[in-house]
């Protein structure tokens, strides 16, 4: 058997039970309590994680991320949708001006200097990390949610009802997953919230896969028929026994679900699908500059290297909890 | 199990079949649109020896529409009789939707489809070699052309939609010659030693325009306050190339009926905010403001000026709400009334007032700017039927004071635009009507000159064809009676040696060029003249199908289709 039941190290109990409400039904049922120093699934997989220096890495950078997003408005020198640029009489598509290094104090400061429409373009790189942030979360909670729920059903209960969410997934996994969102997309409109449900509804079929393939897995253990036997209601069952077990590969896959999602918003927007201007997104701002890369790299450079420090903050992160949460890695 | 795997299979034939069924529609729509309706009263009528010469006339004039009679007299001669009279006429029959193609090419081809609209035959200076769909079009030199030869042996054409890509092509030396240089990349073509950049007049006019169906613009006061809101020389300060020129009117400096006396309103935020809340919107409103993400000489960066628009508008509280339309559906919609502001131009298609103003705010316009405006209409249908220049300019003086106290559109600029050609490249020139002509381009002495403009053309037919792209290759293959000069807008004879009107401007006699040969190898005469005119201007005419069986540009500019469709025109 490969299974999740040998992801806790040391003497295990028969069955993972990470909530407190499970070590309750086992103290009912007679059943050996935990021994207290035990960790749990989670902390152990943590402190794991620590261990390896990329997913450190990741750690920092996605830290990095989270804390300009949420202080963006503290941070930015400028309003970003503000044309300041041009009410200060400068020239649109100005390079980076910092006093510090050198730029003549008559002039006004712009770290990254100022996009085409005279706006500062570190500030509409600052607050474009709050619509990636958002976007590529919010993506991943729903389509996470409904690929739960969609894969547990299919794998607790199989048969007919295994068969048809299987093949609708199966359909949905047929279209590139681009060209499915931008038709979703076209059907719902422009537009950051339909962007995000656009590329939930693609990425639904991964995580119902995931699931659902843990799912029948841990359907099988004792645990499960014990339950079973008592007459333990499915809905309790599932939501008890067999979701807390299953989670892990799902948070391995949402982890590196939000770099895609990352990627697939500034895809989006790029196409001109996703945001609506003046919000700065770093997608839409790469796209907006294309025709400048000669004249004036910086305005395409910072949002393409931003996007790529996202992508790689998630992957790294991505990368280390697979380790972590792999027991055949265990050390 | 198979119950299930028979319904996917159901399921994937049902969603092929109604791809296809979609398909099967739009070429149905497409298809020829030979109704029978009123026919045309035609008939040949004999003249001199073996010559049967064709004539056709309209059963009166109260079609709407400009032509009486289009008739061969002779083998060398045709004349047209007009419903009113045209100062306009020349410059109209030079225009490049008016090519001539040989009749038997138009009968055997039915008037339209592939056949004709990726195969023209014309009496041009160059032929259609190949058009590679996708990739370029091959031209080659007309040996039997009436007129001086081309110089280069092979013309092609190529296209791209990004200015950064033109410019990176031209100077890799893959082309001879770009159209609408970036505007960012003017002073880097200018100081390339290897390059040299032509600037086109600003013959065209961009302009913001204003739905009076949608609230709160049915309120004239609000679509003032608009106007009084954008600050046009910000944008053509920070977006627009060198040549380009705020806009006070709707028309170009160089246009005839251009009034030199007239203003717009001031740049005024503050008086736009009262302005506003006398009309009972004191904190704003929310807008909608569509454009097309698509490079125009007007319009040289559509997203940057949209959003520099919202910005400015910001200021007085209206809260605009950008769209980004696919081009084709936004010009659809446009026309059809459906949308509240909108960005879009208009370049000359030949130099006279009436390509812009009745175009736009005439009788037979679209509903683009919502309901007509009576006092507009009215003044230009006057000025139409004048034949004197200064009589015509003091009611355009007129019309440009009613579309400012009406604003059915802000006019912000006349947008300047370049070219850039190779150094070597002899010859090169902009043409202010945005159709180069390649035969007078020597490239340095090679046999081949590439072309790279925006985007490729849609079709070779150009009597149903309205954009540049196409026009420009078309005016290649084809040509009219009459031409504009190399790089400006004046009528020289190019089919026709002369082409001359009574003095009431009203019949116009033109007496063609012997010898013509077409592309086929046919001879040239009069029946071609009016046939590649009768298939346009007559709407039931078997022949009448083109590409899509618009023929937008003949209504546009002479009226009215004879027989149109109900609820047309």
């Amino acid at each position: 058997m490969t299974g999740q039941d040998g992801l806790v190290p040391d003497p295990t109990p028969p069955e993972p039970l990470p909530s407190g409400g499970e070590a309750e039904r086992a103290d009912q049922r007679g059943e050996t309590a935990r021994l207290p120093e035990t960790r749990g699934l989670w902390a152990t997989a943590f402190r794991e994680l620590l261990h390896k220096r990329s997913a450190r890495i990741g750690l920092v950078m996605l830290a990095v991320l989270i804390i300009v997003a949420v202080f963006a408005p503290l941070i930015a020198p400028f309003d970003p949708s503000d044309p300041v640029g041009i009410k200060e009489g400068i020239k649109v598509r100005s390079g980076p001006c910092v006093h510090l290094f050198g730029c003549d104090r008559s002039q006004p400061q712009h770290l990254l200097g100022t996009d085409g429409n005279g706006r500062d373009a570190f500030s509409r790189l600052l607050y474009g990390a709050r619509v990636s942030l958002l976007a590529g979360f919010g993506a991943v909670a729903v389509a996470v949610a409904a690929g739960t729920l969609l894969g547990l059903l299919s794998g607790f209960f199989g048969g007919r009802i295994d068969n048809l969410i299987m093949r609708v997934m199966d359909v949905l996994l047929a279209f590139p997953a681009l060209l499915l969102a931008i038709a979703i997309i076209t059907v719902l409109g422009q537009g950051l919230v339909n962007a995000m449900l656009a590329i939930s509804i693609v990425t639904i079929p991964a995580y119902a896969r995931v699931v659902r393939s843990a799912v029948l897995t841990v359907r099988e253990n004792d645990y499960v028929a014990a339950d079973r036997a008592l007459g333990v209601r499915t809905a309790r069952i599932l939501w008890n026994r067999i979701l807390p077990n299953s989670l892990t590969p799902l948070v391995v896959q949402a982890t590196l679900g939000v770099a895609t999602a990352v990627l697939e918003i500034a895809a989006l927007s790029f196409l001109g699908l996703g945001v609506r201007p003046p919000t700065p997104e770093w997608g839409s701002m790469l796209a907006a500059e294309r025709n400048q890369v000669f004249t004036a790299p910086h305005l395409v450079f910072f949002p393409g290297l931003a996007i790529m420090w996202n992508v790689l903050a998630f992957n790294l992160l991505g990368d280390g909890l697979r380790d972590a949460l792999d027991p055949r890695l265990n050390r | 199990m198979t119950k299930w795997r028979l319904m996917a299979v159901l399921a994937v034939v049902a969603l092929l079949a109604a791809a296809c069924g979609d398909d099967a529609a739009t070429t149905t729509t497409a298809g020829p649109t030979t109704t029978a309706g009123p026919t045309t009263t035609a008939g040949p009528t004999t003249t001199s020896g073996a010559f049967e010469g064709l004539s056709f006339s309209a059963p009166d004039c109260d079609y709407g529409g400009e032509f009486k009679t289009i008739e061969a007299v002779d083998e060398l001669t045709v004349r047209f009789e007009l419903c009113f009279p045209d100062v306009a006429f020349r410059s109209k029959i030079a225009f490049s939707a008016f090519g001539i193609h040989p009749t038997e090419h138009l009968e055997a081809t039915g008037g339209g489809g592939d056949a004709l609209v990726a195969n023209p035959i014309g009496t041009g200076p160059y032929r259609l070699e190949q058009w590679a769909r996708g990739n370029q079009l091959v031209l080659k030199r007309f040996d039997d052309y009436w007129g001086t030869p081309a110089i280069a042996e092979t013309l092609v054409f190529r296209w791209s939609s990004e200015a950064a890509q033109r410019l990176v092509e031209l100077r890799a030396g893959t082309v001879d010659g770009i159209d609408n240089v970036g505007p960012e990349d003017f002073a880097t073509v200018a100081n390339d030693a290897t390059l040299q950049l032509i600037e086109r007049p600003a013959l065209n006019i961009f302009y913001i325009g204003l739905n009076n169906w949608m609230p709160p613009l049915d309120n004239e006061q609000v679509r003032q306050a608009l106007a009084m809101a954008i600050d046009k020389q910000r944008i053509i300060d920070n977006f627009y190339p060198p040549g380009s020129s705020v806009a006070d009117q709707f028309l170009p400096e160089d246009i005839p009926g251009y009034a030199p006396g007239a203003t717009w309103y001031e740049y005024n935020p503050a008086a736009a905010r009262d302005l506003l809340a006398q009309a009972g919107f004191p904190n704003g409103f929310d807008i909608t403001l569509a454009y097309r993400d698509v490079v125009r000489g007007y319009l040289p960066q559509p997203g940057v000026v949209a959003q520099d628009i919202q910005a400015q508008l910001r200021e007085i509280g209206v809260n605009v709400t950008i769209d980004v339309m696919e081009s084709g559906a936004f010009l659809d919609a446009s026309d059809a009334g459906e949308l509240t502001m909108y960005l879009l131009g208009w370049g000359a298609d030949y130099p006279d007032a009436t390509n812009f103003l009745d175009f736009h705010f005439g009788a037979g316009s679209s509903d683009q700017f919502g309901d007509q405006f009576d006092d507009i209409t009215t003044v230009l249908a006057q000025a139409a039927a004048l034949s004197d220049q200064a009589e015509r300019d003091v009611l355009y003086a007129q019309a440009a004071e009613l579309i400012k106290q009406h604003v059915p559109m802000i006019p912000v600029a006349h947008g300047g635009s370049g070219l850039a050609y190779k150094a070597d490249v002899v010859g090169a020139h902009a043409s202010p009507l945005s159709n180069e002509y390649f035969a007078v381009v020597d490239p340095g002495g090679r046999s081949t000159f590439v072309w790279m403009q925006n985007a490729e053309p849609i079709g070779l037919y150009c009597a149903d064809e309205t954009d540049g792209e196409s026009l420009r290759a078309c005016e290649q293959i084809n040509e009219s009676l009459l031409a504009y000069e190399v790089g400006g807008a004046d009528t020289v004879p190019s089919l026709a040696t002369a082409c001359e009107s009574n003095d009431e401007l009203t019949v116009w006699t033109c007496t063609l060029r012997p010898g013509v040969k077409f592309h086929d190898g046919s001879t040239f005469d009069a029946n071609d003249v009016v046939m590649s005119y009768v298939v346009q201007w007559d709407a039931s005419h078997p022949l009448h199908v083109g590409r899509d069986g618009n023929f937008t540009y003949f209504p546009g500019l002479f009226g009215n289709f004879l027989n149109a469709p109900e609820g047309d025109g």
